[in-house]
This record gives structure tokens, sequence and C-alpha cells, in this order.
């Protein structure tokens, strides 16, 4: 049973990282300052809002409001 | 007897939420940074000051002092 | 059965306090706690009046933790780390894990490690978390939110669009169908 939980996990994760790359504005993206650009790039990959506000030098609701921006939705 | 207490008790708290927002120096809170702000006018409904201290970001000795310079009074 | 109190952390509430319905968390439960640590993180004047005025109003009340569910917080981050499978989790989301635990609050968090953590790790079986998703499925269920018999969705696309979060789409069918259900039930 752990692994049919494990298998939904890991289909939810990678069905949540194609849509955050593929709704995110990556023309604001790829403008920003490479802190910052590596931070959303970051998230947008691993889905870890914490790690990417430190990445990013700010905190977490300033990079919340940054993702909104970016367009890069928050898929939970 | 109980009831007694706690009727004596809510309305010993009316009467000090009142002397608190009759003696606050609003033009002062009004001025203050949002955070800053919210911290009095939450102090001024409560009286709780760690919990001010809190929301203000501050010692509980600094919100002391800035309940001073606000002109609450400390019911007590 | 409604539920008493939950807990909450910072990146449920600094999206929750943008949904134009906010105030139906509070139609939910008698209380909802909120860290300290989340009065640490939270900067924007919106996130701060709101949560300042849940206060103010009993509706919120803040949760100092107590040195063993620190501790707790921090074991369970260690067991987390074991789970190659579950995404990471930091101290606030542990730390609402663990009170929800010790406490029997509901969770409310958007944090996804904390949201798969009771599927996973036997000591939190037990917890019960939510997320937006599940918060508006229980206004719903108690007549807190009136949902668009005409439109079973509606209610989940305001919320997405006020905050630009997305449902998965396995859930969110699950939330809908149950809309549509108790539509025709009434």
């Amino acid at each position: 049973m752990q692994e049919d939980v494990i298998r939904e996990i890991i289909e939810e994760e990678r069905e949540a990282r194609e849509l955050r790359r593929r709704m995110a504005d990556w023309e604001f993206i790829n403008k920003q300052p490479p802190r910052i650009r590596e931070a959303l790039k970051y998230y947008i990959e691993k889905d870890d809002m914490r790690l990417a506000a430190k990445l990013a030098g700010l905190n977490i609701e300033e990079f919340r409001e940054l993702l909104r921006k970016a367009r890069i939705p928050v898929v939970v | 007897m109980g009831e007694d207490v706690i009727k004596e008790f809510l309305e010993w708290e009316v009467k000090a939420r009142e002397l608190r927002r009759r003696m606050a120096d609003w033009e002062f809170i009004n001025k203050q940074p949002p955070r800053i702000r919210e911290a009095l006018k939450y102090y001024i409904e409560k009286g709780d000051l760690y919990v001010a201290s809190r929301i203000a970001g501050l010692s509980i000795e600094e919100f002391n002092e800035l309940r001073i310079k606000a002109r609450i009074p400390n019911v007590a | 059965m409604r539920r008493e109190f939950a807990i909450a952390d910072t990146c449920f509430l600094i999206d929750w306090s943008r949904y134009r319905r906010r105030d139906v968390l509070f139609r939910l439960f008698r209380t909802v706690f909120v860290p300290e640590n989340v009065l640490n993180e939270v900067k924007s004047e919106n996130v701060i009046t709101w949560i300042s005025e849940g206060l103010r109003s009993d509706r919120l009340t803040l949760y100092t933790p107590v040195s063993d569910e620190v501790e707790e917080a921090r074991e369970l981050i260690e067991e987390s780390r074991l789970h190659s499978q579950l995404p990471s989790m930091d101290l606030p989301e542990a730390l609402c894990l663990v009170i929800g635990r010790r406490r029997g609050y509901i969770v409310l968090t958007e944090n996804r490690a904390a949201l798969l953590a009771p599927k996973l790790l036997n000591r939190y079986r037990n917890v019960e978390v939510w997320r937006a998703l599940e918060v508006l499925l229980n206004a719903i269920r108690y007549n807190i939110i009136e949902p668009d018999c005409s439109n079973p969705r509606k209610v989940f696309d305001e919320y997405c669009h006020d905050t630009l979060h997305i449902f998965p789409s396995k859930a969110l069918n699950e939330a809908i169908r149950e809309v549509e259900e108790l539509c025709r039930r009434t």
C-alpha cells in the first residue's frame, strides 16, 4: 500500500513540475538578476519554497509574490 | 460565585479597553509602519503585551517603550 | 463533525489571506492557532493587518511552542529525510505537524511534505492535514459557502484566481464530484 502512495506522490510531483514549467513566464524569469533567476528555476524544479526564498535572498512572502509575478503557480 | 468572578472580570476588561482607547495617541499610532500600528491596535484591544510584541517583531521591553510613546496605559 | 481547532503555517496564511472569502476560515474553527514564527515571516501590510485583526477578535490565537515540541519537530525533519520520496520539510511545517499530533488540531499548510507525512510516517498517520482545497470543501459541506450548482468548480476556481494556486487535477476532480453530489441531494 505504501508503494501505491509513493507512486501517486511521484506522479503528482511530475504533473506539478510540468505545470510550473509550462505556465511560467520565462521571459520574465530570464530577465532577472542571477540569484533571483536561479531561485525561480530551482523552485520550478523542486517545489521547495523556503529554500528557493533563501537562495533568492528573500523572505517567504516576498518570494511568493515573486512567483506570482513570474506566473509560476503553487501546485498543491 | 464563579459567575460573579467572571462578570467582574469582563466588566473590568471592558473598562480597561475603553481607557486604553481613550488615552492612546492615535495620531502617533496612525503614523507608524503597518506592523507597529497593528501591534499597538492589538494591544489597545487586548492588553496583551507579549502577543503585541510578537506582532511588532520587538522584544517585550522594546514594545513596552513603544506603548509608553503611544501614551497607552498599562491598566492592571 | 466540525472540528474546534486548527494550526496554520505561513505558506497557508500568506495565500489564504488573498482569497476573497478568507474569513470563512473563522467559521470552520473556533480558533485557528498561529505559531509565533509566522509573525516573523510575514511582512506585507495586507497579511499583517488580517492576522492582527484575527488575533484581536480571537479568531486567531498565537501559539508559542514548548521545547519538547521543537525537539520532536527536529526528529520529524530527520525522519522525513530518510524517505527520499518525501519532499523536504522545514521546522515551521514540522512544528505544525507535531502540534497537530499532540493536540489534535487540524494542520493547515500548503507544504507538500507536511501533506504527505501522514501517508508515509506511521507516528503522524492520524494527523489531519488540510490545504486550501480541503478548507474550501469543508466550508461547502458545512454550508458556510454555498456552491454554484450550475458551476461546481467555481469556488475552487475563485481561489486559484485570487492566489495563483493550482490544485492537483485528481484531488480537484474528486472535490468537484463531491460538490456535484451535494448539489444533487439538495
